[in-house]
């Protein structure tokens, strides 16, 4: 799985201060780290950018590549920050993102052309989040009908379904398992794409201490699914080691639980069985809630 | 070719629990199907109980119609008990409405001493809801608790925010705890997992939190059906009990109940017969015609 470093994001204080400030070092540190934590690409989400977006994304963009060579992904909803960053980018950038919202279709997806790069498209349309997957596969094939008669190529596309909180009130389980299975259809529906997904979403909201568990079993299912990438938390070493897949016995837990095989619980360690009670919770077998480990 | 009805079983069942003490003491839940599904496998052993609620203080706000069942003994908590008793209900409900620091933040050996007597005035079943003002039910629960030792009262409401500190008072003398968490299903699973740490799981009423036809009511609704659905059909053990629907008070708050008398008997019988629907297991209501109604209306009547 491609791994999209996700750590450089302004909703994080030390980064939007040091963007403000114009401070590398805490930027230069954190793509570093991904970089030698095994990311693929180093995600750089500045947010609306509305303050000087061109001069700021030109900086961030310099920046990290004084110290990585990866190539980068280009995170903002400003479509003026937009170019100025993949205009700046050496390697073959990664424009995140574009959807089948109208605005989107007409200051974004362009840009990928005009600067032949790889473009995540998500299925948000103008009326918002799709709310079950035959929307989400109606939205996603207007826009990449779209995106190919701009000439943009499906192979340069990474579809993305957008991931919700596991947490939401009783919606996100339904969520979870609409994703899972739109992941897997992908492949029949546009021959050649790529997939990707802000996976960490998932766990938003639940305890921060549960949130990596919640991460890695998605990650693995998704991937069980096809997924080609993920913006994901590099910095969390167990999460790569498992979607790397040097984690076989965690690995093959999860995929027992969406297959529905029996597992008896009894010859498993408390980790394993961690493990497990997530996968059901994410296949919606067991109700979701803060305490889904101790019951 | 003949058209035959499916019929579903379902592996799950409602935890049956008891409130209440001696020959009127009542037996909730114990269903292995779904509300109204009679045409499915399964049985419904306790039908639907309903509760007549009272407050600890003359009220302020009702409007004449909601007083005038009551309107005799409306100052006096025990005598109000006793009326409801009259009235027929399966249980009693006593809203402990004073206590509430916005209202008059009266101190909790006053409302232990209303309970005892309220609880030792009447035959049926007690009910006793606290003010809901988390901090405040940690000092008066315990104290009810206590006071009326050994009653089995169903007695609440427990909140995430105080389970830690009157849930288990509440267990050592004896009652039965009302679950309590603001319309969210995953929040209703965590409070009861986190009971669970210590409380058998037949002492727990759920209560999702009810309000009114047109304020709210379709979200409580669908969180009961779900409750349902995943006790029943999925067997999640930590939704297996039995629902609470108080909505007589959220009935009475809305805009149609205080028009007029009709609209309010109304609004509070279609809300009721609705939680029946979804598979509320006890009701409480505040007038006594709602309770005929319901019951003339359902063939539910007193068991």
């Amino acid at each position: 799985m491609i791994l999209i470093g996700e750590s450089i994001h302004v909703i994080a204080k030390a980064v939007n201060d040091a963007v403000k400030e114009r401070n590398p070092k805490v930027i230069q540190d954190l793509a570093v780290a991904q970089a030698e934590a095994g990311a693929d690409y180093i995600d750089l989400n500045v947010g609306p950018a509305r303050k000087e977006p061109e001069e700021m994304m030109q900086w961030i963009v310099g920046t990290v590549q004084e110290v990585v060579d990866l190539p980068l992904s280009i995170d903002t909803m400003n479509p003026i920050a937009m170019e100025a960053g993949l205009k700046a980018c050496k390697g073959r950038p990664l424009l995140n993102s574009a959807s089948n919202k109208t605005e989107s279709k007409e200051q974004m997806l362009p840009l990928a052309k005009k600067y032949d790069c790889d473009v995540v498209v998500s299925v948000i349309a103008d009326y918002g989040m799709p709310p079950d997957v035959d929307e989400r596969v109606s939205s996603i094939l207007e826009v990449v009908e779209h995106a190919n008669n701009l000439g943009i190529p499906n192979e340069s596309i990474w579809v993305d379904p957008i991931i919700l909180p596991i947490s939401t009130a009783g919606e996100g389980q339904r969520h979870a398992r609409a994703n899972l299975e739109f992941i897997q259809i992908l492949p029949d529906l546009l021959p050649g794409v790529k997939s990707t997904v802000g996976l960490s979403n998932v766990s938003n909201g639940a305890p921060m201490e549960l949130r990596p568990l919640l991460n890695q079993v998605f990650g693995v299912m998704l991937q069980k699914n096809g997924l080609y990438s993920a913006i994901a938390d590099v910095l969390d070493k167990d999460f790569v080691r498992v979607v790397r897949g040097e984690r076989p016995e965690i690995t093959d837990l999860i995929y027992k639980v969406m297959d529905d095989e029996a597992i008896d619980l009894s010859s498993l360690s408390k980790e394993e069985k961690d493990y497990v009670k997530t996968a059901e919770v994410m296949i919606g077998k067991t109700l979701y809630s803060d305490a889904w480990l101790e019951s | 070719m003949e058209y035959r009805a499916p019929i579903d079983s379902y592996p799950g069942i409602v935890r049956e629990i008891t409130i209440g003490k001696g020959e009127k003491a009542l037996k909730l839940g114990g269903e292995n199907r779904l509300p109204l599904h009679s045409f499915d496998e399964g049985s419904y052993p306790h039908p639907p109980k309903f509760a007549l609620e009272l407050w600890d203080m003359e009220p302020e706000d009702w409007p004449e119609w909601g007083v005038e069942p009551y309107k005799d003994v409306i100052s006096d908590s025990v005598a109000w008990a006793k009326k409801c008793e009259d009235y027929g209900p399966d249980a009693v409900c006593l809203r402990l409405v004073s206590t509430d620091p916005s209202v008059k933040d009266s101190p909790p050996e006053q409302a232990a001493e209303t309970a005892k007597k309220v609880a030792e005035a009447i035959n049926c079943p007690l009910i006793i809801y606290g003010s809901a003002d988390a901090d405040k039910d940690a000092l008066v629960l315990p104290k009810v608790a206590e006071a009326c030792s050994g009653m089995n009262l169903l007695l609440g409401p427990i909140l995430k925010e105080n389970y830690e500190r009157v849930a288990q008072v509440a267990l050592d003398h004896g009652h039965t705890l009302i679950a309590q968490s603001p319309v969210d299903i995953n929040l209703l699973k965590e409070l009861n997992v986190r009971l669970s740490k210590f409380c058998p799981l037949d002492k727990i009423v759920i209560d999702p939190l009810s309000s009114a036809l047109g304020y709210g009511f379709e979200y409580t609704f669908s969180l009961m059906e779900r409750v349902k659905q995943a006790g029943v059909i999925f067997k999640d053990e930590m939704t297996q009990m039995p629902l609470i629907a108080d909505l007589g008070s959220e009935c009475w708050k809305t805009r149609q109940a205080k028009e007029n008398k009709e609209q309010a008997l109304v609004w509070e019988g279609v809300t009721a017969l609705s939680f029946l629907m979804a598979g509320a297991n006890i009701l409480v209501v505040r007038h006594p015609d709602t309770l005929n109604l319901i019951r003339g209306i359902t063939g539910v009547d007193r068991v």
